[in-house]
């Protein structure tokens, strides 16, 4: 490895003593190292999807065999599937927790979670996050706000149900449907929760990324994950505490008798009060404030891990190093302006449809430049097909796939007749959906070793790729060619419409589609437990990668490095360079006669760097991060 | 007590409908009719859905009890009837809806309906519901046929579980092999490198075949049925045609470059980080062609929701959980006051009937419109946020409550035309709530019938207007005057 010819922090040596005392408590649950962090959330969100896998396939039963009995619902969900029959109400019930666990619990938490956590300070350099102490609570909010909401599923009047974006009256008022009562509160408070962590992780990930990188890691010489995991994170910061004021505007409506969201609410409809002056569109505007950027909070970390895998596996340097990080910040700034193409039709203004309607095609521009620079790194590389590089080539296939039909739905004219379609459905969940999801497998089957220091099974992985590509793609295209004959979501059945009971073959296409998908992920969760205890043993670096996290001891301890952090000469990208011997060159190795700008002691600049207590210095590390925001690019 | 003075209101609302619907008869016919327009988006005769499935109800409970529970259930709950309390708790305490608009042979008509039912077999019940015009003996086959095939999924499922256990074992085999041999013996890269390819070949040829199996069910492969249809579609079919193009090129260049450039060890890969040139001619050339469609866009979507017409009929669609009602404007085209706080007790709609306005009102719950007419649908919402969508208009508006919505539109296509031109005799435009609004969310719709012109006119005349209802009930106690949303739906005409 290149660690001979590297040049060390020869100041820094007293970060890592100490962690030999470490209880079991301290070691494993109220850990404040950020790899056992990654852990936490990575395995807390793994439980979160399988439930909301279950869930769906559940109501993938009833909406492909509508007049058949399943007699084994009755055992799983008691009451809400007597005698083999799903509940209406409890479709929307599952429906709506599905919606919420994966948007929320697996591919916020489970996936920029995991991975911000572990990635952060072992690729930007550092002994852990500027807080450890925040990154825990991070953590056990995240935990308190899962099991909030996986309580709410026991309430008497069921759990949750008005959609995942939980547009009032309909969430507020307990008597327009059964889930409006206590588990609309629970998962409001599960929500409140879970922005507090979001919150607490995200100011974490900027200071760190911003203020705590070893000397030579530029900003332009982050890896493009560092970049993704940046700009998500300022996005959760700025986006998030809207729906924290929107969820508790909503409660207050709920318990406390007021009316910011109703309007013309008749009192034996709400609680003996009757409700006037408040904008059921005013939650809308608050929701999807935070809910267009929460579209690519889900998506940046798994294009930012993309990129990463592509690369590496490509054995070439990302094709347009400059231009990706562009059209990262292109997106992110975008996405603060769009999130009116979601109400096109609620009667809002039409000119205010207008200026959404123009902001959400110009991303279809940056998105493009991704696209084509992905491809642009494939040509002449030299792929090794590992089942990570298949899982990010599959996320590329279907954000083609998937942010295509974007280019239909942000058209304001053209979304009259495909709003709350069945392609609506397919969009999302080609290109949010599996397409996160992929990007999520794909991290996990590249950093595996980095997380337990074990292999996983290829080719238990190469099955579950293929098996979950294939299926997935046989689930949700189909589903734009409902969308398109106008069948809307969240409909139980489509017995009621002879136009669309035609398509109940297409749909039974699909629900077996998604069994074979959901036993996919069975091999997986074997493949993943299973190699935690008994797989093979990994080697430091595994893929030959450039990256800062592979020159680190593949035994874990507090503070990552047992030496001192490694100095970084150049980007993250030097694959294949022509004069080279090896085909990959590790940050941390100076071409041979460079000077080492970096021997000139600077403790100004490179203190908060060397901080070997952080939390008693957290301060001194925020404020020279928001001194930094302003700045950074000097540094 | 108040089940005593309800009885008495309901017999003095009886002599007052038979005073001005003389001829109504208590048939079964009329039952299935109103059985269709009011219940079935909450019941079915055989099976749960939002509410208990209705067969034999006429055993079950006593005719007085029905009356007044169909009427108005809470007030029963209410009362503290143990009966009803106990229904209430049964369905989850979701709210049925009150039909005080219902005269009490007409809810004895739908009554003998549903006795008729209860006596037929199961499977032909199942037929009678609502909208499906499956004949008794079709539906027992597809029934039939769909548990066979479930049948045969699950038997799919479990070879799929055994053919992996198989493929497991005899990769774990391969594997061993490869330890003894020393190098191992699947090359993984080159098998995916060519299911890559296959990959590529397969899927696209599955592309193919799905836009010729299924393209012919959506809408948009014939005619809409308004006049902005024509511009809505065009907008799509440009849209279409561009990422047709782009989702081809990429994908085949994506999954190519998989087999092509596949991992050998005695190639060394082009380092090639940059090319300003390449970057700039694919921001550019995305940005140009999305001008075009934006422009192209914003033209359709102006053209569309600015388009106003002095001459255009209003007619107020009414949402709630879960149904919907349609009120006409009437010949001055003003559409009479309502307030919130009265629907329900006034009349269904909160309309009032002192408002000069209201009294040549016409409500249905159907919407019936006429051909090359412009109209303007007026939205207005009862509890939640509900989505009126017409597919075949290309039209959709929510439906909110609170906050007054409107879309304005041509039809110029009627029942009769669309059912021969797509040769479909039973076929039915429909306006079908496309907003989650609860558990019958899936049942909420209501029919739509173009009319010629001088069909609608027909149609028009035969309706009550509101000043014909709106006459004093003979019970002095009862300030309830009553809307007849109970319209008789014409089938004659519809079917012309």
């Amino acid at each position: 490895m290149g660690n001979t010819h590297s040049h060390h922090d020869d100041h820094s040596h007293d970060a890592h003593h100490g962690h030999h005392q470490e209880s079991f408590i301290s070691k494993y649950v109220f850990s404040m190292d950020h790899k056992m962090i990654a852990k936490q959330f990575l395995i807390t969100g793994i439980i979160m999807g399988t439930l909301g896998m279950a869930m769906s396939l559940i109501f993938r039963l009833q909406l492909a065999y509508p007049d058949m009995k399943f007699p084994f619902l009755e055992s799983i969900i008691g009451h809400w599937g007597k005698d083999g029959k799903l509940d209406p109400n409890f479709y929307l019930a599952l429906i709506t927790i599905h919606g919420t666990i994966m948007v929320f619990y697996v591919l916020t938490a489970g996936l920029s979670g995991t991975f911000s956590n572990l990635l952060i300070p072992l690729q930007v350099g550092a002994r852990d996050m500027a807080s450890p102490f925040m990154n825990m609570l991070s953590y056990w909010f995240f935990f308190l706000s899962s099991c909030v909401l996986t309580y709410s599923l026991f309430v008497e009047n069921g759990p949750a149900s008005a959609g995942w974006t939980v547009y009032p009256p309909l969430s507020a008022l307990p008597k327009a449907v059964p889930g409006s009562g206590d588990g609309m509160t629970l998962w409001l408070v599960a929500m409140i929760l879970f922005i507090a962590s979001a919150l607490l992780g995200g100011i974490n990930y900027i200071t760190t990324v911003l203020n705590m990188r070893t000397k030579g890691m530029k900003m332009t010489r982050l890896p493009l994950t560092i970049w993704a995991f940046l700009i998500t994170a300022v996005l959760g910061l700025l986006s998030f505490p809207v729906l924290l004021g929107g969820s508790l505007l909503l409660l207050m409506d709920r318990s406390f008798g007021t009316s910011f969201y109703l309007a013309d609410i008749p009192a034996d409809l709400a609680g003996g009060i009757e409700r006037t002056g408040g904008s059921p569109i005013l939650f809308q505007h608050l929701f999807w404030f935070l809910g267009h950027p929460e579209v690519y909070i889900i998506l940046l970390p798994a294009l930012g891990i993309t990129s990463e895998v592509i690369a590496t596996n490509s054995r070439k340097p990302i094709f347009g190093y400059r231009a990706m990080i562009g059209s990262i910040l292109a997106i992110g700034f975008l996405s603060f302006i769009v999130w009116g193409h979601h109400m096109f039709l609620t009667g809002m203004n039409p000119f205010l449809g207008s200026v959404f309607m123009l902001g959400t095609l110009i991303i279809a521009v940056p998105s493009a430049v991704k696209t084509f620079n992905y491809l642009a790194t494939l040509w002449k590389g030299n792929l090794q097909l590992t089942p990570a590089m298949l899982f990010a080539i599959g996320l590329v296939s279907f954000f083609i796939s998937g942010g295509l039909t974007g280019i239909y739905l942000g058209n304001a004219a053209l979304d009259i007749n495909l709003h709350d379609t069945y392609f609506v459905v397919a969009h999302f969940h080609l290109v949010m959906g599996s397409a996160a999801i992929f990007g999520m497998m794909s991290g996990i089957y590249h950093w595996y070793s980095k997380l337990f220091g074990k292999m996983m099974n290829e080719s238990l992985g190469y099955i579950h790729f293929w098996l979950t590509f294939i299926s997935a793609y046989c689930v949700f295209f189909p589903m734009h060619f409902m969308g398109l004959a106008g069948v809307p979501r969240r409909y139980y059945a489509n017995t009621a419409y002879d136009q669309f009971n035609v398509f109940v073959d297409m749909n039974q296409f699909i629900t077996i589609a998604a069994l074979l998908g959901g036993f996919a992920q069975l091999i997986f969760l074997f493949n993943f437990f299973y190699s935690i205890f008994k797989g093979k043993r990994a080697s430091q670096n595994p893929w030959k990668s450039n990256t800062l996290e592979w020159t680190a001891p593949v035994e874990h301890f507090h503070g990552n490095w047992p030496g001192e952090i490694p100095h970084v000469y150049r980007w993250a990208y030097d694959y294949s360079k022509p004069g080279a011997s090896d085909d990959f060159i590790p940050q941390n190795v100076p071409d041979p006669g460079q000077v080492d700008e970096m021997q000139e002691p600077d403790p100004a600049k490179f203190e908060p760097s060397r901080t070997s207590a952080p939390a008693a210095t957290q301060e001194v590390v925020l404020f020279s991060a928001l001194k930094r925001l302003f700045g950074f690019a000097r540094s | 007590m108040k089940i005593i003075t309800n009885v008495l209101r309901a017999v003095a609302l009886f002599a007052t409908i038979l005073f001005f619907n003389q001829g109504f008869a208590q048939t079964a016919e009329e039952g299935a009719q109103l059985f269709n327009a009011n219940c079935t988006s909450c019941h079915a005769i055989n099976e749960k859905v939002v509410g208990p499935a209705l067969k034999d109800v006429h055993k079950r409970r006593e005719e007085k009890w029905l009356l007044s529970w169909i009427k108005n259930s809470q007030k029963m709950v209410k009362a503290g009837d143990p009966l009803a309390v106990q229904i209430y708790k049964e369905n989850n305490e979701a709210l049925m809806t009150a039909f005080e608009n219902l005269s009490d042979n007409q809810i004895k008509s739908i009554v003998a309906y549903i006795k008729a039912e209860s006596e037929k077999p199961a499977a032909t019940a199942t037929a009678a519901a609502p909208g499906s015009s499956v004949s008794a003996e079709s539906a027992t086959n597809t029934e039939v046929s769909s548990t066979m095939r479930g049948k045969i999924n699950w038997l799919l499922i479990i070879i799929a579980v055994l053919l992996f256990m198989v493929i497991a074992l005899v990769l774990d085999i391969l594997g061993l092999v490869g330890q003894i041999q020393g190098k191992p013996v699947i090359n993984w890269n080159n098998i995916n490198s060519k299911l890559a390819l296959l990959f590529l070949i397969a899927g696209m040829g599955a592309v193919i075949w799905e836009f010729a199996a299924h393209t012919k069910l959506t809408v948009n492969s014939y005619d809409g049925a308004s006049a902005h249809s024509n511009e809505y579609d065009s907008m799509f079919n440009i849209t279409f045609y561009l990422t047709l193009v782009v989702f081809i090129i990429t994908q085949i260049l994506l999954f190519w470059y998989l087999f092509k450039y596949k991992h050998n060890k005695n190639r060394k890969a082009l380092y090639y980080p940059d090319n300003h040139k390449l970057e700039l001619i694919w921001t550019v050339i995305p940005a140009i062609v999305l001008t075009v469609l934006v422009i192209r866009g914003l033209k359709t979507w102006n053209d569309i929701m600015y388009h106003k017409d002095e001459k255009a009929q209003l007619i107020e669609v009414f949402g709630y959980q879960f149904g919907w009602n349609a009120r006409y404007a009437g010949n001055d085209n003003i559409l009479g006051k309502h307030d919130f706080r009265e629907i329900g007790k006034v009349n269904a709609l909160g309309v009032d009937p002192k408002d000069p306005k209201s009294l040549d009102d016409v409500v249905t719950n159907e919407l019936h419109l006429k051909v090359d007419q412009p109209v303007m649908l007026k939205f207005r919402a009862k509890d939640v946020i509900h989505s009126a969508y017409l597919p075949h208009f290309r039209v959709q508006m929510n439906v909110v409550p609170g906050l007054p919505t409107q879309f304005a539109f041509t039809p110029t296509i009627t029942t009769a035309d669309m059912r021969t031109k797509l040769n479909d005799p039973s076929f039915d435009y429909i306006l079908l709530c496309n907003k989650i609004c609860g558990g019958a969310h899936y049942r909420m719709k209501m029919k739509v019938i173009v009319h010629t012109a001088s069909d609608y006119d027909k149609w028009m005349s035969s309706q009550p207007k509101f000043v014909q209802n709106a006459a004093p009930a003979a019970d002095s106690a009862s300030t309830n005057t009553q809307v007849n949303v109970s319209v008789k739906n014409d089938k004659t005409l519809a079917s012309k």
